[in-house]
């Protein structure tokens, strides 16, 4: 476990957020993870995936080149600054996503499941690595893992094409039936991270009542088991678990104890408007959450698929989606890299942060390893080949970075789930349609 | 008789596994098999034979054993059984009946022997579902989702809450956020605890709490140079918000003014100082002077734009605005376009609230009288009475709570449960501490959370039961007003009265008289009609500089005025299509380019018969909602009629959409014309020459939704647009006219949508029986809108749930 003492770096933190929605308080938070914190023997490894919908441009997506990543293609020219902390994995695909577009894009990029054509509550996925890794390195933090995104709004009757909403709403699923809902808004990440404010007196008594909450909500949900038939037990099996997992997280809470020091807290007080900020505050808030070590592992969804979002502030005033059917109009073609191009410079600007926040022996970004990428490769064709995939920082883990991994055949990106769990201690024989593991992208020695 | 299609060549048929639809140039004359069929239809009664006649004849081509189109095969369908293949057969007659079936390029059958046909197989499965019904089966867990938690609540606690603020948004699925319900996430367990947490304290006001703020954020592209409905006559811009103040205390209130892009203040031209008020209850309490500074630094102007104001527990007005001052600057600097937001392209003409944040309570004071406290507190324990009467009270208040909250009577052992906890919190804080912690209890009980429905014990699998009525009165409540049921439902339902047909058409009745039945012009048809989409709307401002919130706004609030009028008066569904009255304010009404409208409240509005509105399909926020930053969208439109209000909605598109490389068109030329090059595709044309013409017709409507006769330098706008089963027409008033002329499929589409919202799950083949018995009864009715509510609710599926 990481022991961070040290004070946030809070300008650095705030810069790139909107000024009206300043984090005063992030200072203050660092004591609450010291409570918990243990010696530990090596560092951690911390997760991260990062999701953009709707593919890229290939042909600006793939750094010329060869195996040393030296010089940057266009769309990732923003991450110079990390370059020796990027590794790039081409021919990366996800054939389980077929015959699905959209939905299956999602569905498929940290499941690398089939998903079951349905409108109903009968779908089912597959459990997503990040659940996968949570179990086996998340059990030791607050919060096993954290789900974000930016849209806030579902929409309505869009994301159908026969396939429930959840497919395309949910990156992250701990079991083949549940997925996680995401959170957008800023100030209920921060709320959830470090509490809604209050004296420690009253904090504690929140917590007590949320205990005793959860315990009567508890009782009334083994009643309704023994009534109900057999195949709804198998849902209020879930319920059982779901209460297990906040059980555990207040019992984190407490033991944290008087320690747990927070003053009153001035919350996150909206949403930023732009997009750009909205996003990146999205990371900050990944970032205090990584180092206060709340957490291990972390989804975020930077748009969802079929998202008709604009961009006017890059110069792309056309909607995402209609855009993205490019039928190779070189036009259109470039406004899809300039977005691809926008959401790596704001993902790179968080890898800078990391990057620059110390961390055990090194940087926070030396101890976590971030999946970056789509899963459509081509969205005026809808496929589901030649993913645009990176994995960058996680130096301390063994992971090498500045390189470009160029598989010569289509590879399941499921293989290099595989390997990013054998890293953080789970071993598994398959995950979804992986027939083996990405060679190389580790320096051999295991952390 | 010989199927004409066995003349077709072989190596043709080899050639178009593809699609069936790309054989335009073998099939035979359809003239012959035309007028064969209507001497047929004129003379011998449809029968099984004549049924597999028909199918032979007109839908064996594709879907027989060799081709299997769309992988149904019609050879293996024994019409003389039609019990055995409900599922197969109501998908053909829904592609029969909406005319989807066959494609234009195939032999038509005629009109009369297609509706003979349709009709005789109808009545077979009819009589088939009548022998063996399937009322289906509605999960027996679901959650209340964030639309119904936030209802419950005003209507259990006499509170408002923004359910937003406080649960994660929910998930679709068949278009109705009702429908996948049967989760419990960790983070969504956490979530209610929260809630369930903040909702007690807010509505008992205990004496605990600590200083909250909350910042209410003006969106950023409302305009706010004129009158804000909900503020005073006589001010210009701001903001009102209903707040609830949770304690008799002290609290911050402050302002902030809207900057542009380079952080200063907007519209500061005058010198001259602007009063900016601040109300409460709409008395003014506060007034500041918004003045230009000499220097450059705006932040001088607004950084003491705060009080601290003692207010009393409870919901409060609080509002911001400017008092309007003469207009004889605006209108020398008058400028065509509405909106005023944006500096560089419609700045704004004068000072703009930004947000206005409340902090506190500073000393707080508990709570006293307010709405919640009214609605809870049942009784007060008389100080002399001691712990006997104080607990008396609480079990009175708690079973009175229970009751509402669990949807059923609740015995007195069951308010020991809850009671544990309020005598923890009456330890802990007093009376009022140990209701709220007694409350937050209740609030999280599964019994409140979910809507539960168990099957009585002993039922064999299959079996299909009536539910009880206590279950009923919840399905009634949460179809019409996505709330629990009131007292005068429950008791009804208690007496084991509701199931009587007279007294659940006149509780169904009664309570569509209610103003709660509003939800199914906000909730239900924000689904429907996706209204709720208008939120993420956001036009180009370079292509459509005078869009802004304000017009958003008023889009939604015309579509849900005007569908509640239709609901509340009565009304022909019909009327939903076309109908000579529509809201507006003077915003919409000048975007409409109708005159005579002043001012920002909302008014009915008479249209003349020549008039470009009235009806749905001509209103800005379905328009809107169905086209693109930059564009219309002939496609996104037609799917939307075609699947929303015809019930003919297009299939997915296949996988592997090929992507049309070669014929890259230039976004000069006219949508139709682009449109043009997918339909030529045959992969893509099977659908896009159904869809793209119904979208056609609605060119006459731009992206925001505003009349135009030219496309661009593209001449006059071409219109011409069709429909399966109507035929070609031109236009909006076309395609309303086409609609109109085959008002049970509206009814029919409307009525799926309807019993998908009241059942919470998908419909399915076996529903469809029910729906046409509904329409049948509904047409004699002229389709009232109570024709089709009460409908579902006598219907079988709503009463009755199939065991497992």
């Amino acid at each position: 476990m990481i022991i961070f003492k040290k004070a946030l770096p809070r300008r650095t933190f705030l810069r790139g957020v909107g000024a009206t929605l300043a984090l005063p308080l992030l200072d203050a938070m660092i004591p609450a993870a010291t409570a918990l914190a243990q010696t530990p023997a090596r560092p951690v490894p911390r997760l991260g995936f990062v999701f953009i919908p709707m593919g890229t441009d290939h042909a600006r997506w793939m750094p010329p080149g060869g195996e040393v990543l030296d010089e940057l293609s266009p769309i990732l020219s923003p991450l110079q600054a990390v370059k020796e902390h990027i590794t790039v994995i081409t021919n990366l695909e996800l054939q389980n996503s077929y015959p699905g577009t959209h939905d299956t894009s999602n569905s498929g990029f940290l499941s690398a499941a089939f998903a079951k054509h349905t409108e109903s509550s009968d779908y089912h996925l597959g459990t997503t690595i990040d659940q996968v890794a949570a179990r086996q390195i998340g059990q030791a933090t607050r919060l096993p893992s954290l789900e974000l995104s930016v849209d806030l709004n579902p929409l309505a009757g869009v994301c159908n094409n026969g396939y429930a909403c959840v497919y395309q709403n949910n990156l992250s699923w701990s079991s083949p039936t549940t997925p996680l809902p995401s959170e957008a808004h800023p100030r209920l990440v921060f709320e959830r991270l470090f509490g809604d404010g209050g004296s420690l007196t009253e904090r504690q008594a929140t917590l007590r009542s949320r205990a005793s909450l959860l315990d009567s909500f508890h009782e009334d949900i083994g009643r309704l088991q023994r009534v109900v038939g057999a195949s709804d037990r198998v849902r209020v099996d879930q319920y059982l678990d779901s209460i297990r997992e906040i059980e555990r997280q207040i019992q984190f809470a407490e033991a944290a104890g008087a320690e747990d020091l927070q003053p009153d807290l001035e919350r996150p007080l909206g949403v930023p408007a732009a997009f750009g900020d909205h996003a990146a505050l999205m990371f900050d808030l990944q970032l205090v959450a990584l180092q206060a070590d709340i957490t291990r592992v972390i989804t975020f969804q930077f748009t969802r698929e079929l998202s008709n979002r604009t961009y006017p502030e890059i110069g792309v005033p056309e909607p995402h989606h209609p855009t993205s059917h490019h039928g190779n109009d070189p036009i259109k073609v470039e406004k899809i890299a300039k977005i691809n191009t926008y959401h790596i410079s704001i993902f790179a600007r968080f890898l800078e942060k990391l990057k620059a926040t110390p961390d055990g022996d090194g940087s926070l970004l030396d101890n976590t390893i971030y999946l970056y990428g789509s899963g459509m490769g081509n969205p005026s064709l809808h496929d589901h080949v030649k993913l645009p995939i990176l994995v960058a920082g996680g130096a301390a883990t063994g992971l090498r970075g500045g390189r470009h991994i160029n598989y010569e055949k289509g590879t399941p990106l499921a293989n290099l789930h595989m390997t990013l769990l054998d890293r953080v201690g789970v071993h598994l024989d398959s995950f979804g349609d992986s027939d083996g593991s990405i060679d190389g992208l580790f320096d051999s020695v295991p952390i | 008789m010989t199927p004409a299609n066995v003349k077709i060549p072989l190596l043709v048929l080899a050639l178009s596994v593809w699609g069936c639809s790309e054989r335009e140039m073998s099939v035979p004359d359809p003239a012959t098999p035309l007028l064969s069929s209507q001497t047929q239809s004129s003379s011998t009664p449809p029968s099984a034979a004549s049924t597999r006649e028909f199918i032979d004849r007109y839908c064996a081509f594709c879907h027989d054993e060799r081709l299997a189109t769309a992988g149904l095969r019609l050879d293996l369908v024994d019409f003389a059984r039609v019990a055995e293949h409900p599922e197969v057969l109501e998908k053909v007659v829904r592609k029969l009946r909406t005319g989807i079936m066959p494609p234009p390029e195939m032999p038509q059958p005629s009109v009369a022997g297609r509706s003979d046909m349709l009709a005789w197989l109808e009545a077979s499965l009819d009589e088939a579902a009548v022998a063996n019904p399937n009322p289906g089966r509605t999960e027996a867990l679901r959650r209340l989702n964030r639309t119904e938690y936030q209802n419950a609540i005003r209507d259990l606690l006499a509170l408002d809450i923004d359910a937003t603020s406080l649960l994660p948004a929910d998930e679709s699925g068949h278009g109705f956020d009702n429908v996948n319900v049967g989760d419990l996430s960790p983070s969504l367990l956490d979530r209610y605890i929260s809630a369930a947490q903040k909702i007690s304290a807010l509505a008992v006001g205990g004496a605990a709490s600590s200083i909250q703020s909350e910042v209410i954020r003006v969106p950023a592209d409302l305009t706010q140079e004129r009158h804000i409905a909900g503020l005073p006559i006589g001010t210009r811009g701001g903001v009102s918000v209903s707040y609830t103040f949770p304690q008799d205390g002290e609290y911050d209130i402050q302002i902030r003014l809207a900057r542009n892009r380079v952080g200063d203040i907007g519209g500061l031209r005058s010198r001259e100082p602007q009063p900016l008020e601040l109300l409460l209850d709409r008395e003014v309490v506060e007034t500041f002077s918004v003045m230009r500074p000499d220097g450059p630094d705006h932040s001088v102007v607004d950084k003491n734009f705060k009080i601290r104001l003692a207010v009393t527990a409870g919901p409060h007005d609080v509002g911001v605005t400017f008092p309007q001052q003469s207009s004889a600057l605006l209108e020398t600097e008058r400028q065509p376009l509405q909106a005023h937001y944006n500096e560089i392209r419609h700045p704004r003409l004068t000072p703009a609230i930004y947000q206005v944040s409340i902090t506190g309570p500073y000393g707080p004071g508990g709570a006293d009288d307010t709405p919640s406290r009214r609605r809870i507190f049942v009784c007060r324990p008389d100080q002399a009475g001691g712990e006997s009467e104080e607990l008396a009270c609480a079990r009175e208040i708690l079973a009175k709570l229970m009751g509402r909250a669990y949807r059923r009577p609740v015995s007195d052992a069951e308010v020991e449960r809850p009671l544990a906890f309020y005598r923890q919190g009456r330890s802990e804080g007093g009376f009022d501490e140990g209701i709220g912690q007694a409350l937050a209890a209740v609030l999280m009980n599964p019994e409140f959370l979910f809507r539960v429905e168990l099957e009585p014990g002993q039922l064999a699998a299959g079996a299909v039961y009536r539910i009880s009525d206590i279950e009923l009165a919840s399905r009634l409540s949460f179809f019409l007003w996505s709330s629990i049921p009131d007292d005068e439902l429950l008791d009804v339902a208690a007496r084991g009265e509701l199931s009587r047909p007279g007294q659940l058409e006149r509780q169904a009745r009664r309570m569509l008289a209610d103003p709660r039945s509003n939800n199914l012009a906000s909730n239900f048809a924000g689904q429907w009609l996706q209204l709720r989409n208008l939120g993420a709307f956001t036009p180009n401002p370079r292509l459509y500089p005078d869009f802004d919130n304000n017009l958003r706004q008023a889009f939604r609030e015309e579509t849900e005025r005007f569908m509640d009028s239709v609901l509340r008066e009565d009304r022909s569904v019909l009327d939903l299509l076309a109908a000579d009255y529509t809201f507006l304010n003077e915003r919409l009404a000048k975007h409409y380019g109708i005159p005579g409208v002043y001012g920002s409240r909302f008014r009915r509005v008479s249209l003349a018969a020549d008039s470009e509105r009235g009806g749905i399909l001509r209103q800005g926020s379905i328009l809107a909602v169905t086209s693109y930053a930059t564009r219309t969208s002939p496609v996104l439109r037609g799917t939307w009629v075609l699947d929303n209000i015809y019930g003919a909605p297009p299939s997915p598109p296949p996988p592997n959409v090929p992507a049309l490389d070669e014929t890259s068109v230039s976004a000069s030329l006219p949508m139709r014309e682009r449109l043009a090059a997918h339909r030529n595709n045959p992969v893509c044309a099977s659908c896009h020459t159904i869809i793209d013409p119904v979208g056609f017709a609605l060119e006459n409507f731009d992206a925001v939704g505003r009349w135009r006769d030219h496309d661009g330098d593209n001449g006059p706008m071409d219109v011409a647009g069709g429909l399966p089963g109507v035929g070609e027409f031109d236009g909006v008033a076309g395609l309303q006219a086409g609609l109109l002329s085959r008002p049970k499929l509206f009814a029919g589409r409307v009525t799926e949508k309807l019993l998908t919202f009241a059942l919470g799950r998908g419909v399915e083949y076996y529903d469809a029986p029910v729906i046409r018995k509904i329409i049948r009864e509904a047409a004699s009715d002229d389709y009232r809108f109570s024709s089709l509510i009460l409908g579902i609710v006598r219907s079988q599926p709503f009463q009755m749930r199939t065991s497992i």
